[in-house]
């Protein structure tokens, strides 16, 4: 696709480079990351083990947003059933206390659950940033394999080490089998 | 040591094939699974969602005719006042637990062999909730009132009366419905993602764009979206637990002997996991056939369920056991009547279905040839639909046909309606089903891809 | 991963400081035994303490059973380098032949039904009699032990017959067994729960009730292997084999079935509060009524579920040897508390009421208990050395 190619200059987003393997990109990481590299990425088709290390990134906050969540959801299904079944509608059943908390343990479980599911969703959404309507890289004709079999690291021209020269080379030493600028 | 080499690949113990079989490369997982998507469907799809569609339309015209004459079309009658509308939605509901056992429980269990058939059980998860809460929706006998169940003030100032077990019901299934729906949705975002970016028409790639909602597949993003999924799983999994242990409450708690007995709650999910592992097996036989799947679902995934369904069954027949001996042993007699008259009263021969079906058929499964034998697979699975639906219908009916009070003792019919509310929702159920093997990609393939040989990396940087 | 693993001989060799620890114990618990005897015998108290601690003991051996048999029947890899902590704890199985024979001796002191005169006036207990009767119950206890004994030999020997052979289709064979064995597991615990602990109070009945004991012992299990296998490291041996990816895994499993200790516990609770029916709630009322058992029901739902599913939810307490040992020492704390719970109330139905005896019969038989299992590990290695899915445990991390 020689059209789609644009030369790197001020309206690029940055380099792409693809490699043949989860292996070779995972090495590859490890040498981007070595490097000193900030903002840049991997692109894989499934999610590969390890690459997490080899890219040097922390662990993922989104249990936070579900461990938050959760406990709220399971504390205003506990108080919304006592305060209904106690203060605004009380009604006598079966003889039963109006506060019979036995009764009120699977609804605030279930309640529970709903704001734990909700804060895993929520929690991927915002910190994956998505969703999104577009995204430069989508601007490579190429980049379109990422989800069927091709593994993809990119750079971005706003990474202070990142040079439109040398970086597409350095990505071609550590056995990148094509690299192309993306435009922004 | 050559089978160390190969540790993450093959099974040392048996050296069995790998889970996907014909070595196929990242790309033909890609093209076989994405395949039905985008080729015209064959005729025989067609032809199912043709009857299907007929099925779905009784299923309408019968919900029609309900709000037009009302619920005495039914056989439902006192004593027998929850009939078989209770008896589907069990049933159904049940079917639907096997969709979220698969992808979350066998994923927290780092069961592998579940990659090939999550997406589908999922699906079969949502579309049988769908068809589940149909029926309480349409049993309480004014269906304009169904807000009354959720917690808003009404006109009357009144709210749910949340010490009843119904309204947990309520809470329970819609939310299971809701988390599953969350659950399936995130696993298929990079497949629709997929299907995004082979799409060769403006009208696929947008709409397949808007739902895969950007994903570019960045492992900034999997880092979350791994995370997530997790979680999702650990949350969908006491979820299962739950809600068919709060669809027993629904009778446990009752004082109605066949009813109340403590073992319910988890006999109850052990029973559902064992129905809907049989449905997914009958909706998988016949999948893998029409879109080609055989390499993707093979015999090692047909004898993995195969055993949890002996598992499940042998649980479900375990209870069965203790539920009659307690009875007895309670020494409390109306308990033990219950039982007796499940076993020789006139309902005997729906009691015996439900034990031959549940806990005899599946004890062929104690044998490799029976387990990895498509035709028995088929069939066994079909006696497991139909025993289970029995066990709803023996614990619902036969329980309720002779209460305490003899002078009210009655025999249940049921009427044509009946049927046609049952069948109309394998209409609905089927429907579903073949619409989305047609539009949604069926098998999870970024899992899959996970899963091959080639995902996996030897040597590792430091 | 392309290489194997290699495991060193000192590694998976029980620690010399071990070597003395089953006559240590085995002294410790004969003293207690002999010592509960001498202070308690012929009396109800002494009966009740012994059959307690008995069944604390006995259901952390089955829970090992349970292990083992699950092992195989999942197939699984990530658990062969803590298996063979699990099959020493199963083989203590065959002792508690000889540890049931006090309670056997005390039975008139511990089940009601066994009294004859009882039994003329109470016709529900005349009712039960082709069940509830000494000749029947010994039968059956019979049955219990022979399985329990068959299955936890078997399932020894086999693996360390690998140990030597190396033969995969060991596991293959262990693979296909193990369904049956889980088969009679299940049935040999239900029903050995109904004889030894529901018959205490022989009106009550619940169907759950074996499913209530069965979850008690797979807690107790993972929390035992977690402690058992962090004091092998602390003494130097497992240091590599056993990695931090092991204990989260099994911190995991525990806090999953502290969850499905409450969840069975609830659900036979709620069950019986809401039907409300004097038959069965009495059960409940006993463990209620008074305000010393009111606490004692009060702390047992608290700790053994509340406390540890908010201290075992987060990850990092998983795969801390301080945090993990406090988890472990705690639930193996609150199983007995669980036991305790569920015998004790039918002696001292006014009041709780510590004893002595409690104690000395707890240390006394476990003092044995741990004698078996440490002797038992001084006559093999740590792990099953040439178990097939040995290099996939070793390799093990958590996804």
């Amino acid at each position: 696709m020689a059209d789609d190619k644009v030369t790197a200059g001020d309206g690029t987003f940055g380099v792409l480079a693809e490699f043949s393997s989860p292996e070779t990109l995972m090495h590859a990481c490890a040498k981007v990351r070595d490097k000193g590299f900030s903002i840049w990425d991997a692109h894989t088709p499934f999610p590969i083990h390890g690459l997490d290390k080899a890219m040097g990134l922390k662990r993922s906050w989104v249990s936070a947003f579900v461990l938050v969540m959760g406990l709220s959801g399971a504390v205003l299904g506990m108080i919304m059933q006592w305060w209904v079944a106690s203060k605004a509608y009380p009604l006598v059943i079966s003889g039963k206390p109006f506060f019979s908390w036995p009764a009120f343990i699977p609804i605030t479980f279930e309640c529970g659950v709903l704001g734990g599911a909700s804060g895993a969703v929520l929690g991927l959404l915002i910190m994956a940033r998505l969703p999104r309507h577009h995204h430069a890289l989508f601007n490579s004709e190429r980049f379109k394999k990422v989800t069927d079999d091709a593994f993809f690291i990119s750079i971005e021209a706003q990474d202070p080490q990142y040079d439109s020269a040398e970086t597409p080379r350095f990505l071609e030493e550590i056995g990148a089998t094509y690299v192309e600028p993306v435009a922004a | 040591m050559a089978h160390a080499a190969v540790v993450a690949d093959i099974d040392p113990v048996a050296g069995r094939a790998p889970l996907i079989e014909g070595d196929p490369s990242f790309h033909d997982i890609t093209e076989v699974v994405s395949a039905p998507m985008e080729w015209k469907p064959p005729l025989g799809w067609y032809i199912f969602l043709g009857v299907s569609l007929c099925f779905l339309g009784l299923f309408g015209f019968s919900i029609g005719w309900l709000f037009w004459e009302g619920t005495g079309i039914w056989g439902n009658n006192i004593p027998v006042a929850w009939a078989w509308p209770i008896v589907n939605f069990v049933f159904w509901v049940g079917i639907g637990h096997a969709g979220t056992l698969i992808s979350a429980v066998l994923f927290l269990f780092r069961q592998k062999w579940r990659t090939s058939i999550n997406r589908t059980a999922e699906a079969m998860t949502i579309f049988a909730v769908m068809c589940a809460l149909v029926f309480p929706g349409i049993h309480i006998g004014r269906p304009w009132l169904p807000y009354w169940m959720f917690p808003i003030p009404n006109q009357m100032d009144m709210w749910p009366q949340f010490r009843s077990p119904l309204m947990w019901d309520v809470f329970a299934v819609s939310i299971y419905g809701t988390v599953s729906l969350l659950f399936w949705y995130i696993g298929l975002v990079p497949d629709l993602a997929t299907a995004r970016d082979r799409a060769t028409t403006r009208t696929r790639q947008v709409i397949y764009g808007i739902f895969a909602l950007g994903w570019r597949g960045s492992f900034r993003q999997w880092l979350h979206y791994e995370k997530a999924y997790l979680l999702l799983a650990g949350l969908a999994t006491p979820l299962v637990l739950s809600v068919h242990s709060v669809v027993s409450f629904d009778f446990a708690t009752a004082q109605l002997p066949g009813w109340h007995t403590t073992i319910f709650p988890p006999y109850f999910v052990a029973g559902a996991i064992f129905s809907g592992l049989a449905m997914v097996i009958t909706l998988m036989v016949i999948c893998r056939v029409i879109f080609k799947l055989e390499h993707v679902i093979n015999m090692l995934h047909f004898d993995r369920m195969a055993r949890l369904i002996l598992l499940t069954g042998s649980l479900v027949g375990l209870a069965y056991s203790l539920e009659f001996f307690i009875a007895w042993y309670s020494g409390t007699e109306v308990e033990l009547f219950a039982f007796l008259n499940r076993a020789r009263g006139p309902f005997a021969w729906a009691y015996w279905i439900m034990v031959t079906c549940n806990v005899v058929v599946p004890q062929v499964f104690w044998f490799k040839k029976a387990r990895t034998h498509i035709p028995t697979l088929f069939i066994a699975s079909i006696f497991i639909n139909i025993g289970m639906w029995f066990e709803r219908f023996v614990i619902v009916v036969t329980s309720l046909h002779r209460d305490f009070l003899p002078s009210s003792w009655d025999y249940f019919t049921p009427t044509f309606w009946d049927f046609a509310f049952f069948a109309g929702s394998f209409g609905l159920f089927f429907t579903m089903f073949t619409l989305f093997v047609r539009f949604m990609p069926m098998v999870a393939m970024a899992e899959v891809k996970s899963v091959l040989p080639q995902a996996h990396v030897h040597n590792r940087p430091e | 991963m392309e290489h194997e693993i290699s495991v060193s001989p000192e590694e998976i060799s029980l620690p010399e400081s071990w070597n003395k620890l089953p006559m240590i114990a085995g002294g410790v618990g004969l003293i207690s035994l002999i010592a509960s005897y001498m202070m308690g015998h012929g009396s109800q108290q002494f009966s009740f303490s012994y059959l307690t601690g008995f069944m604390y003991w006995l259901t952390l051996a089955l829970g090992g059973l349970f292990f083992v048999l699950l092992h195989y029947l999942a197939r699984s890899g990530w658990s062969v380098v803590v298996r063979r902590q699990a099959e020493h704890v199963m083989g203590t199985l065959p002792v508690f032949v000889l540890l049931f024979i006090p309670v056997a001796l005390g039975m008139h002191d511990l089940y009601h039904w066994t009294h004859a005169d009882a039994v003329a006036h109470d016709p529900l207990l005349q009712h039960k009699a082709p069940y509830l009767n000494e000749t029947f119950f010994f039968i059956r206890a019979a049955f219990f032990f022979a399985v329990w004994t068959m299955l936890s030999m078997y399932f020894r020997s086999q693996s360390a017959q690998q140990d030597k052979s190396g033969d995969p289709d060991i596991t293959q064979r262990l693979q296909t067994r193990s369904a049956p064995g889980m088969v009679l597991f299940a049935v040999t615990i239900m029903f050995a729960s109904f004889d030894w602990l529901m018959s205490l109070e022989p009106h009550w009945f619940s169907t759950i009730f074996g499913v209530y004991i069965f979850a008690g012992c797979v807690v107790s299990i993972f929390a035992f292997l977690i402690l058992l296998v962090l004091q092998l490291k602390g003494s130097g041996a497992l240091t590599h084999i056993v990695t931090w990816e092991h204990f989260h895994d099994l911190g995991k499993l525990l806090f999953g079935f502290v969850v499905f200790w409450a969840y069975i516990g609830f659900s036979q609770f709620m069950l019986i509060w809401y039907a409300n029916i004097p038959e069965e709630t009495f059960w409940f009322d006993m463990r209620w009524d008074d305000p010393t058992w009111r606490w004692t029901s009060i702390f047992l739902a608290a700790g053994h579920f509340v406390v540890p599913f908010f201290f075992l939810i987060t990850q990092w307490v998983k795969r801390q040897r301080l945090t993990l040992t406090l988890a472990a020492l705690w639930m193996l704390f609150m199983h007995y508390v669980d036991i305790y719970w569920l015998v004790m109330p039918t002696l001292h139905h006014e009041a709780f009421q510590l004893s002595v005896l409690d104690f000395t019969c707890w240390l006394g038989i476990g003092g044995l208990f741990l004698a078996v299992l440490f002797s038992l590990m001084q006559r093999s290695t740590l792990i099953p050395v040439k178990d097939p899915r040995l290099q996939e445990s070793l390799a093990f991390e958590n996804p």
